[in-house]
């Protein structure tokens, strides 16, 4: 991998972000809709049992946005380079698909920061609720695991945008949906029906919104060696996913659809 | 040494559970500094094998040599390869979010430029492009757009170009303009450049020599003097002052071929590479025929390259070979 390639493909995404008022748009307008709807709904739910779900509805917010803006914006990098027939140019110069991918995961990852950062503001201003009261390593931990999650997601997407092309690219705004209801972002891991228990107990994300609701609600201590385990796994999904994606690459070269852009 | 090397290359596309040969064993060679033409009907396997040289498509089997090196060997090799070409194409948009200015910076800095904003300046200049610098892609006329793309076949200054219908879209006087800046820029620099193109008098100006492909496969190849070689007929169109009817006459008697007629009106065809036309018309001096108006439509490019499409395949077999 080359840094100079790299640092390109981060200007051009840089230069997108400031040419397209847009892409400035999902940064921000979606994570102020959650924020309002899931306030207002704990409101709610505390006027009627007196239960304090504040606190667990934001922190899962603010910490699933690591997971929908990676996943998101790096299908929607790929997409962009297909809807504008650019990976002709892109794919013909000396670029390797490794640093298209690094610069991609970066950058999503740097969008990812800002709408977290906006979150914490805007939570900490209309509820009061401040994220830091979770400790800074386990933040630090989940946002490095979400975040690989996050990636995990996009990469496949982008594998089967690579096989299929552009006709699969409703996935790239579904699939993350489909993790969500499993992940336990906003109701415990017990309060599942048996059926999906299993599915949610190997999901990486679970063990984050576990650890954070326990933290919340009984007031224990983050359980390391659970994020571990959760770390593992995603590391385990990463090695698959990047093994896909290079096939996958590989058989987009096979039928052409780099060349095409279709 | 060849700049280009492509030895029985093959490559399929599965089409609807069926596989379709796009390059059929197809074998030639491009010097270095040589404008090297691939010319064909839609269809024809042109595309696709520029394609595989610039590493967008992988081959099924045969071989490709560039600047002497074997890229399908490892990724350093595509990378090693893909700093010494460049490809242009006006059928493919660079990113359309982006200004003509900060598209070439981007891929100034893929390529690995020095002096980028020395050399950007440059191109834009020369393309004439300098005033829509700042100006996004997607807001650019056709024409523009192909502009910017040859400016970015340029950027790394390429050792290997290839040129893929760079030409489409562009008004007559900047395809004029664009057609002397690549032959100006290829004897400057020695670059070897792969050029398709619909229009015939281009490749007839640019190549120095052209491979002409249908289904896959390459039928000729040859310079564009000696393909016009193979049009056997030389058409005359005259206007008779004089003598109509002796004229149509001798015309009889030397068996030629009339293609029409009018009122002091004909036109016939003669041989191209015999005297047939020079004895003709001697013996219609002779004969007291006045003459005029004459115009003489020799063969060009476009008539081989008709011929040469219409042809079946099975004609096409008998003359396959370089």
């Amino acid at each position: 991998m080359k840094w100079h390639r790299i640092k390109a493909l981060l200007l051009k995404y840089f230069y997108i972000s400031i040419n397209s008022v847009d892409r400035w748009f999902d940064i921000f307008y979606w994570p102020i809709i959650d924020i309002f709807v899931w306030g207002f709904a704990s409101f709610y739910i505390k006027e009627l049992s007196n239960f304090n779900l504040l606190s667990v509805l934001m922190g899962g917010i603010i910490l699933w946005v690591f997971v929908w803006k990676s996943s998101q914006d790096i299908a929607t990098f790929v997409l962009e380079d297909f809807w504008a027939r650019n990976l002709y140019n892109l794919f013909s110069s000396p670029m390797r698909i490794s640093e298209h991918v690094a610069s991609i995961i970066i950058f999503a990852f740097l969008r990812g920061l800002i709408s977290f950062s906006f979150l914490i503001l805007l939570a900490y201003l209309l509820y009061s609720f401040n994220i830091f009261t979770l400790p800074i390593l386990f933040i630090a931990v989940a946002i490095f695991i979400l975040s690989l999650i996050g990636w995990v997601i996009g990469l496949f997407i982008v594998s089967l945008i690579l096989r299929f092309g552009q006709r699969i690219q409703i996935l790239a705004w579904s699939i993350v949906w489909i993790v969500q209801p499993f992940s336990c972002v906003f109701y415990p891991l017990s309060s599942i029906p048996a059926w999906a228990k299993p599915i949610a107990s190997i999901l990486p994300t679970t063990y984050v919104f576990e650890n954070m609701r326990a933290f919340f609600l009984e007031g224990r201590a983050i359980n390391y060696g659970e994020l571990l385990y959760a770390f593992m796994i995603t590391l385990l999904l990463l090695v698959i996913v990047a093994i896909f994606l290079t096939r996958s690459y590989a058989k987009a070269k096979q039928s052409g659809i780099l060349a095409k852009g279709d | 040494m060849d700049a280009i090397e492509v030895i029985n290359l093959v490559k399929s596309f599965k089409e609807k559970n069926r596989l379709i040969k796009a390059v059929d064993n197809i074998s030639f060679s491009v010097k270095k500094g040589e404008i090297f033409g691939l010319l064909g009907p839609n269809g024809a396997g042109k595309t696709t094998t520029l394609n595989i040289l610039n590493g967008l498509v992988s081959k099924d089997s045969g071989e490709i040599r560039i600047l002497g090196v074997d890229p399908e060997q490892n990724e350093q090799n595509w990378e090693y390869i893909k700093n010494k070409i460049n490809v242009s194409t006006a059928y493919y948009s660079l990113s359309e979010q982006l200004t003509i200015k900060q598209n070439l910076k981007v891929y100034a800095m893929l390529y690995n430029v020095k002096n980028v904003q020395e050399k950007i300046d440059k191109l834009l200049k020369m393309f004439e492009l300098k005033e829509l610098e700042n100006r996004k892609v997607v807001q650019l006329s056709s024409g523009e757009k192909t502009r910017v793309a040859l400016c970015k076949g340029f950027l790394n200054e390429p050792e290997v170009l290839f040129l893929d219908e760079c030409t489409v879209g562009l008004d007559p006087d900047i395809a004029e303009k664009t057609r002397k800046i690549i032959k100006e820029y290829q004897q400057k620099n020695g670059t070897t450049i792969i050029f398709t193109s619909h229009y015939m008098y281009e490749v007839e100006e640019l190549c120095d020599r052209i491979a002409f492909m249908k289904n896959g496969k390459i039928i000729k190849i040859d310079t564009a003097k000696n393909f016009k070689k193979l049009i056997k007929k030389t058409s005359i169109e005259l206007t008779i002052k004089e003598n109509y009817p002796a004229f149509l006459k001798i015309l009889k008697e030397k068996k030629i071929d009339i293609l029409s007629t009018g009122t002091n009106t004909i036109i016939f065809e003669v041989s191209s590479s015999t005297d047939q036309l020079y004895k003709l018309m001697n013996i219609i001096f002779k004969a007291g025929v006045k003459i005029s108006d004459m115009h003489m439509n020799k063969p060009t490019l476009e008539d081989i390259f008709i011929q040469f499409a219409r042809r079946k395949q099975k004609k096409s077999k008998m003359s396959e070979g370089k």
